[in-house]
């Protein structure tokens, strides 16, 4: 009884959370609404007695990665006016389709009176029991090639964030300090030789030259 | 000892991912040694890295399914002769890329190793055996190819089509993603095997399963570009350079018929009446609009993806059968599809060269080729014809295929639809035709490529044509691929 | 063996992609010679296979190279049946198509198109060998069609002339009245035999005999199977052959330029009407009702299109008149069972037709593209080797004893003469005063252009001269031929093995058989015509031709003026063309403009082009803006889509 007043209780709380993360005016509360997002969904994964992802999901999460990105929503100043303006004319649309979906998936929940009877009931452990030890036997034997490919996707992620971003500008002003002890007297200056006379037409055409 | 042992011999069939995994990593590290300038040898060891991948594809090839690591991973002769088609295809397109990128001085190493991962994304998903590694392949794929379109920062176009098709893809992963759960949920199981049996002796069928039948089915639609999950492929197909176009085009197109092969027909085979009429749906749609739409296009590119959209219908036609003579009608026509995609790709990149870094992808650029380059102008006359369905070229006999299987289930309304809709289609590309031979150029220029080009080009040309003449090539790999049709006859 | 003519087919096939697409790139010299080089390759390749299969007597080969496509039970195949019949028609072909090839060098010096022509004429060989080495319905009228779209091309190939224009497109359409019925006769095999392949079909056609379909327009009177599907075939076989009524377009195709009239509408093309009832003289043996069709028809184009000869003042229109009339003779001997014959009278009239065409060419050439014979006369003096050769042709054409003509149409007349089928006596006359209408206007021709008072103008008669080597050597070269190829083949042809087993014939029709025991041969043969009316109505012609064109220039003129009304006939071409253009193609025209007018402008352009552009047109507006580039408008419309699967596919089910 308790567990299911904690569980709604999470659950309405992430869902007003994430309604929030995409109607709240500024960026810095949408993404503090996200933190709370992620920690209530934490909680609900405390409650099944998945520890090793719950703090995992708030300390990825909620420890890097938000605060990452509450960093670049700061630095940036992003003004979210303008973005929101066709949030009101494509509200009601927008609400309609969203309460289609829910309707849709309430139904459907509500017709198959959700029992699942492949997944069984939840075995309650005892304290000493390590779900992150079945965690990483799991993950290194049966899904060992899942595991692989995981890594192969995060390996694509950096080089594609790294090739995407570094790039040289052209005109941005940088001292390369090895360049600059490196000069030759050739590099800097040119020997002309200049004529002797001064017929002014002839330097005039010189200089048009 | 022992148990670390039967893991290696377990992960021998797949040697091949396994390779172009280290190959992928290894050419990453020697590309950041190599000097600027110095890319065209991360091509040729990235080409050399895939001829190897498929040396090992046919070295393993399996007479019967295998499957390792608990059922995740799958070898059988469709996924064998899938790989195939796909490294070829994607040995091929690094020519163009490599062509392409030289010519405007665009040439990164990042490129080469993307393909690569891309590529193995590709095997992972014609052999994936669970929905987990089908979903995880799709994401090393699709991964790459964003990272691919959005390459070049220069190209505003490039960068805003690499903007929607991440975004887009990212909203199409998650509903595909949410799909599996459902089925997860449902089921208990996540390997297509207990997914199957699980659903088969079910005493009734759970909605839930249904309701993530239908997120599959988007988010492998998506993939395809199906209408009306296709909005991404015109945009993408013109704002990506053309050797990128190319690679979305082709080898991504088989790897999603695999895709939809281990999903559909193996995870939730049970539920065929259901996707049956989903596909049937969705062909009908992509048919209609592919088709319709295409007319309207001034941009070659973005009449090319129309096209390819209005394709998809024609296989999904195949597989909506049901039977394993339409999934070997349907394989027969992705991977005919595939090539003369290739080559119409192909020609896009050749005739644009000339400018420098433009693309010349305008309609409009082909009036007269056949004053300027006789032989391009044939080439493409014939990669035209059979894309429109014209004998004796083999999207002729694709689609006789495709159509005679859906006349033998007696879904010959189905297959009367499609034959309008061609009929609509076959204007847009005898346009084509029309402006190559009968206007006069609008450039005097002559079209100039690398002789590897050319080569690569006339032969995927005549490939077109050969198997038009010799269909029963292609056509007897294909059938090899689905055994039950064997036995069935 | 299958090597050797293989690479005969594909020879020129090279050539005229060759000549086609990289002819800037080879030049006008270049082209000619690649092409030249590949049909010569292709001829003695032809040659060889003539030789093997002939004379060293190899069995014949019934090849497929393979399947191209199977759709249900039926299969498609590529194949050759290499067997006497093919090889003597590859050989004709290609050995003209040399001649021809040669000669255009000299011909279209001056042209153009030359690479394009050249393209052409090699495409033209490589579509008639595929159309004679065929061993299955599909590939020969594969050949069928694409001889006649080169045809067309090449009768169009100065397009910027009205009058050729409209003389290819004749050609086209009543082809296409022929094509048809050859269609439906393929199509009525394959109905009933399920098969596309010459030996299945044939193997089954005594099978066929007693079965009938019942025809709808025909008051439910039941046919015979083999009788509708070869008089289907035959229609086809009329339309190529421009045998009577679909005779029309072979005058006016004389717009192309000579060479190809030589080679398409004199020596090959035209006669693979011929070949094809001749290959397929295992059905055709099997209806009594077809044969005496074509001894009929045969027969009227024999001796009705040769008067037409008469009153025409165009030369390449004379000698188009004499193959029409020609090409009777060779319907009437398929009529009368005697295909050997027909085969033999094909392959002289190949040579000497080739020779008098390319002839006219060269006078063509000579009087600077001046066709009119009215002004033209006492070429002679200029011409001496294309005088020469012209006689060759001439006396080869009328059927002078030991001149190829000779043999063939002597048998011809004589096979005919001794059939038994209905309507074999009509034939028989008719042919018979054909003869003499044969020798009328071919000597009319030959008088008018090489004798008597020379008529052109001044200052053409200061620049005749002999054409160049190029066509002079092919003219020689075909006289030769001409001369040469009846007495030599005569015997082996008609009553020998020269055939073999590769044509049928019934027993109770053989009338070669029966004609065989008189045969002593050629030398016999020449020295017996002296007695026998053929020859001395030729002769009779000859000398009106002399009296009334050469000796007495002013007595036609009057004849024309007394007979007035059997003139005006002659020249209105028996109002055939008056019949099509103001009847057929009138009601044509008015249905035509009746269905455009209501059908198409209304309904079509109204409703379903315009209607449909305009629907399109709405609709890509409609698409645009669902199609506007804006990311969420596309994301949205990914989840109206998921919406709709789920409401139509889940939620139905509840």
């Amino acid at each position: 009884m308790f567990i299911s007043f904690v569980f709604y209780t999470l659950a309405a709380v992430l869902v007003a959370s994430a309604i929030m993360v995409i109607s709240a005016r500024n960026p810095v509360h949408c993404a503090l609404f996200l933190v709370m997002a992620f920690f209530s969904s934490a909680g609900i994964w405390l409650l099944l007695e998945a520890e090793f992802l719950a703090i995992v999901l708030v300390l990825v999460y909620v420890g890097a990665v938000m605060v990452l990105f509450l960093f670049v929503v700061m630095m940036l100043d992003i003004n979210l006016a303008p973005l929101r303006e066709g949030f009101a004319r494509y509200l009601p649309i927008g609400a309609l389709v969203a309460a289609v979906v829910v309707i849709e998936i309430v139904l459907v929940i509500g017709a198959s009176d959700i029992d699942l009877p492949a997944v069984g009931d939840i075995v309650y452990r005892d304290a000493d029991y390590s779900n992150t030890k079945e965690l990483g036997t799991l993950l290194y034997t049966v899904h060992l090639y899942a595991f692989e490919l995981a890594a192969a996707i995060l390996l694509v992620a950096i080089v594609a964030a790294i090739a995407l971003t570094m790039r040289r500008r052209s005109g941005t002003k940088s001292q390369d300090p090895s360049r600059q002890v490196a000069v030759k007297r050739e590099d800097r200056i040119r020997i002309v030789s200049m004529p002797s006379s001064s017929d002014p037409e002839h330097e005039s055409s010189e200089r048009r030259r | 000892m022992n148990a670390v042992h039967s893991l290696w011999l377990s992960s021998l069939p797949a040697l091949a991912e396994f390779f172009l995994l280290a190959a992928g990593c290894t050419i990453l590290v020697i590309d950041a040694f190599l000097d600027k300038g110095r890319e065209a040898i991360t091509c040729r060891l990235s080409q050399l890295a895939l001829v190897v991948t498929l040396a090992l594809v046919v070295a393993l090839f399996p007479d019967a399914r295998i499957t390792a690591f608990d059922g995740s991973f799958v070898s059988d002769v469709m996924g064998g002769l899938l790989k195939i088609f796909i490294l070829l295809i994607v040995i091929v397109g690094l020519f163009y890329l490599q062509a392409y990128l030289d010519e405007r001085g665009q040439a990164r190493g990042e490129y080469f190793v993307l393909v690569l991962f891309g590529s193995l994304g590709m095997l992972v998903m014609v052999s994936a055996g669970s929905f987990l590694t089908l979903y995880l392949g799709l994401e090393l794929l699709s991964l790459s190819l964003y990272a691919l379109v959005a390459l070049n920062r220069e190209s505003p176009l490039a960068c805003e089509a690499a903007m929607k098709y991440f975004v887009l893809g990212a909203l199409a992963s998650g509903i595909l993603l949410y799909g599996i759960s459902m089925i997860y949920g449902s089921t208990g199981r996540i390997d297509f095997a207990g997914v199957s049996s699980a659903i088969g002796d079910a005493s009734s069928l759970s909605l839930i399963t249904l309701l993530g039948l239908v997120f599959v089915v988007v988010g492998i639609a998506f993939k395809f570009g199906a209408v009306p999950f296709h909005m991404w492929v015109p945009d993408v197909y013109e704002g990506a350079p053309a050797p990128i176009t190319m690679l979305i085009a082709t080898a991504p197109k088989i790897a999603a018929f695999g895709m939809l092969i281990r999903a559909l027909g193996e995870g939730l085979e049970f539920l065929f009446i259901d996707w049956m009429q989903m596909l049937t749906f969705l062909a009908i749609a992509s048919l209609a609009i592919g088709n319709v739409v295409a007319i309207a296009q001034t941009n070659m590119k973005r009449m090319l993806a129309y096209s390819a959209i209005a394709h998809v219908g024609f296989i999904f036609i195949g597989l909506l059968t049901g039977t394993p003579g339409g999934k070997a009608a349907s394989m027969f026509y992705v991977i005919s599809y595939a090539l003369m995609a290739l080559g119409a790709f192909g020609m896009v990149i050749w005739l644009g060269r000339k400018d420098g870094v433009g693309e010349a992808d305008r309609i409009d650029d082909l009036k007269g080729i056949i004053e300027r380059n006789p032989w391009f102008a044939l080439m493409m006359l014939f990669l035209m014809l059979s894309m429109a369905g014209v004998p004796p070229f083999v999207g002729f006999w694709a689609k006789l295929a495709v159509l005679s299987e859906a006349v033998d289930v007696g879904m010959t309304w189905l297959a009367v639809t499609a034959v309008i809709f061609s009929v609509i289609g076959l204007f847009y590309y005898l346009r084509v035709v029309g402006l190559m031979f009968f206007h006069a150029p609008e450039r005097s220029a002559p079209i100039v490529a690398p002789n590897t080009v050319r080569l690569v080009l006339s032969i995927n040309a005549l490939a077109i044509v050969a198997f038009g003449f010799y269909p029963d090539l292609l056509m007897d790999i294909c059938v090899r691929a689905f055994p039950g049709l064997m036995a069935g006859q | 063996m299958i090597q050797v003519t293989l690479w005969a087919v594909l020879a020129p096939l090279i050539g005229a992609v060759i000549a086609g697409i990289g002819g800037r790139a080879i030049g006008r010299v270049g082209a000619h010679r690649v092409t030249i080089v590949l049909v010569a390759i292709s001829t003695i390749l032809s040659i060889i296979a003539w030789y093997r299969i002939v004379v060293a007597g190899h069995p014949p080969i019934d090849h497929t190279l393979y399947l191209w496509g199977v759709v249900g039970d039926l299969e498609i195949p590529i194949g050759f049946l290499i067997d006497e019949l093919s090889v003597t028609m590859m050989v004709i072909v290609t050995s003209v198509s040399l001649m021809v090839h040669i000669y255009t060098i000299g011909y279209m010096k001056d042209d153009p198109g030359y690479q394009r022509f050249f393209s052409y004429i090699s495409l033209f060989t490589f579509a008639m060998l595929t159309l004679v080495m065929s061993n299955n319905f599909i590939q020969l009228f594969f050949g069928w069609e694409a001889v006649g779209v080169v045809s067309y091309l090449l009768i169009g190939f100065w397009f910027d002339r009205e009058s050729a224009i409209r003389a290819n497109l004749k050609a086209f359409l009543v082809n296409r009245v022929g094509d048809f019925g050859f269609l439906l006769g393929i199509a009525c095999l394959l109905a009933f035999t399920g098969s596309l392949r010459y030996d299945e079909v044939f193997a089954m056609a005594p099978a066929l005999q007693g079965q009938t379909i019942s025809l709808p327009l025909t008051g439910g009177a039941e046919w015979s199977v083999l009788t509708v599907a070869c008089l289907c075939l035959f229609i086809g076989a009329m339309g190529k052959s421009a045998q009577f009524p679909l005779h029309v377009w072979l005058p006016d195709s004389m717009e192309g330029p000579t060479p190809i009239s030589a080679l398409i509408h004199a020596a090959t093309m035209v006669t693979a009407g011929i070949f094809m009832v001749a290959r397929m003289s295992p059905l055709f043996e099997l209806s009594e009702t077809a044969l005496s069709t074509m001894l009929i028809i045969g027969a009227i184009t024999a001796l009705f299109m040769g008067l037409l000869g008469l009153v025409q003042h165009d030369i390449k229109r004379v000698v188009a008149y004499s193959t029409l009339s020609q090409l009777g003779y060779m319907t009437t001997g398929l009529g009368a069972s005697a295909y050997a014959a027909s085969i033999f009278h094909l392959g002289t009239h190949a040579f000497f037709k080739a020779l008098l065409f390319l002839g006219a060419g060269s006078v063509i050439i000579a009087m600077h593209h001046e066709q009119d014979m009215r002004r033209m006369g006492g070429l002679k003096r200029y011409m001496p080797i294309t005088w020469i050769t012209a006689l060759i042709g001439t006396l080869a054409l009328i059927g002078t004893p030991g001149f190829a003509g000779f043999f063939s149409k002597e048998s011809l007349i004589e096979a005919v003469h001794h059939s038994q089928l209905p309507g074999s006596t009509f034939a028989w006359v008719c042919i018979l005063a054909g003869v003499f209408v044969t020798a009328l206007y071919s000597f009319r021709m030959y008088f008018l252009v090489f004798h008597g008072k020379e008529r052109m103008d001044e200052h053409t008669r200061s620049h005749l001269r002999e054409s160049p080597a190029v066509v002079t050597i092919p003219l020689i070269f075909l006289a030769i031929a001409s001369l040469l190829a009846g007495g030599l083949f005569a015997e082996s042809i008609l009553y020998g093995t020269f055939f073999g087993q590769s044509m049928m014939v019934m027993p109770e029709h053989d009338v070669l058989g029966e004609m065989a025991p008189a045969w002593g041969g050629a030398g016999a043969m020449m020295l017996h015509s002296f007695v026998t009316a053929p020859f001395w109505l030729a002769v009779l012609g000859v000398v009106v031709a002399w009296y009334l064109w050469l000796h007495r220039p002013d007595l036609p003129a009057r004849i024309a003026a007394r007979f007035s009304s059997l003139h005006n006939l002659l020249i209105h071409k028996y109002h055939f063309d008056d019949l099509y253009e103001n009847i057929l193609t009138a009601l044509g025209r008015r249905i035509g403009s009746g269905l455009w007018r209501v059908g198409d402008m209304r309904l079509i352009d109204g409703l379903l082009v315009n209607g449909s552009a305009f629907s399109v047109g709405r609709l890509a507006k409609v698409i645009r803006k669902i199609q506007s580039g804006f990311l969420y408008h596309y994301a949205f419309a990914m989840i109206i889509g998921l919406v709709l699967l789920v409401s139509f596919f889940v939620i139905v089910r509840l």
